[in-house]
């Protein structure tokens, strides 16, 4: 086996999905910065690069998918929380279409 | 905003160095863009640190910064995008010219971007040479037909400038629309 060839193709499939991911669990509440790293290192067990995540919350933030507000908190230290807009929402729906289909087209080539 | 205070002095250096370095990666934004990633990086810290399970605040920070990586890296694309997102929205041309630098890497779109301010500083610098080689300088034509836009040190026999000092007039409006142009262009960048 490549070994190197599968870790930098597992790079780019962590790098191409991690917004869909972002996506999908913001699509259940809203989360906060640190609360969501650890929401997606729960579920999926990739080792995701923290200070990464918040260039792309930034940017679905900037495509109108996200949205964000500060919460006050008692520490005085405020948490940002982001959810899925309405435009987010219809956005990921497709997006879980194009993944079922490629998904499915995988599966019948790999037979 | 409001500092993380901790017991441990060892602690608190490198949280406030940490910081430091932030602050200077983001000393080009808005204060407001400055404000938005530092507070939302300090709660990061925060969060961490109230969940972590061991007690040993140096542990504690060095794993959380550590996992947040170096901010002259994991801040440098959000820096980019948000100055181009400020550049937008200011027509201001320091932010456009910081906001080509930071997105050099960007490719084509950028490059057309950067050949419309070359256009307008040449466009520029046409008003100066009009106004100390009036002759040479301004709409050229010879026999009828087009022969030269700009500054030409030889003007050949039979060709003559058409528009005199309106040609200032001209070259202004000329800047003006590439300078719109390029700031639509990037608030259109923007949007994608």
């Amino acid at each position: 086996m490549n070994a190197e060839f599968v870790q930098n193709w597992f790079s780019q499939v962590k790098k191409g999905t991690l917004s869909y991911i972002i996506l999908i669990i913001l699509d259940e509440k809203e989360y906060y910065g640190y609360e969501l790293v650890q929401e997606i290192k729960t579920h999926t067990h990739i080792d995701v690069a923290e200070g990464t995540l918040y260039p792309l919350l930034n940017r679905l933030k900037a495509e109108g998918l996200v949205e964000s507000r500060w919460v006050e908190q008692e520490s005085g230290i405020p948490r940002k929380y982001y959810v899925l807009s309405k435009d987010g929402q219809a956005t990921l729906a497709e997006m879980k279409n194009i993944w079922s289909s490629l998904d499915m087209a995988i599966k019948k080539i790999q037979k | 905003m409001k500092r993380i205070n901790f017991t441990n002095t060892t602690a608190q250096k490198i949280y406030d160095d940490y910081f430091k370095r932030v602050g200077r990666c983001i000393k080009i934004l808005s204060a407001d863009d400055q404000l938005e990633i530092s507070m939302e990086l300090n709660s990061h810290v925060y969060e961490a640190i109230q969940g972590a399970a061991v007690q040993d605040e140096i542990a504690i920070l060095v794993d959380t910064l550590e996992k947040l990586g170096p901010p002259e890296e994991v801040l440098q694309p959000l820096v980019a995008e948000k100055k181009v997102a400020q550049a937008g929205r200011s027509f201001n041309p320091k932010h456009i010219i910081q906001a080509l630098f930071l997105n050099v890497n960007r490719g084509a779109a950028y490059f057309l971007i950067a050949l419309g301010y070359l256009l307008i500083i040449s466009f520029g610098s046409l008003i100066i040479f009009k106004l100390i080689s009036p002759s040479h300088t301004g709409l050229f034509v010879k026999d009828g037909h087009f022969y030269a836009f700009g500054h030409t040190s030889i003007v050949p026999p039979g060709a003559s400038e058409l528009l005199g000092n309106s040609f200032i007039f001209i070259v202004i409006l000329l800047m003006g629309l590439f300078y719109f142009i390029n700031t639509m262009l990037f608030r259109l960048m923007n949007r994608k």
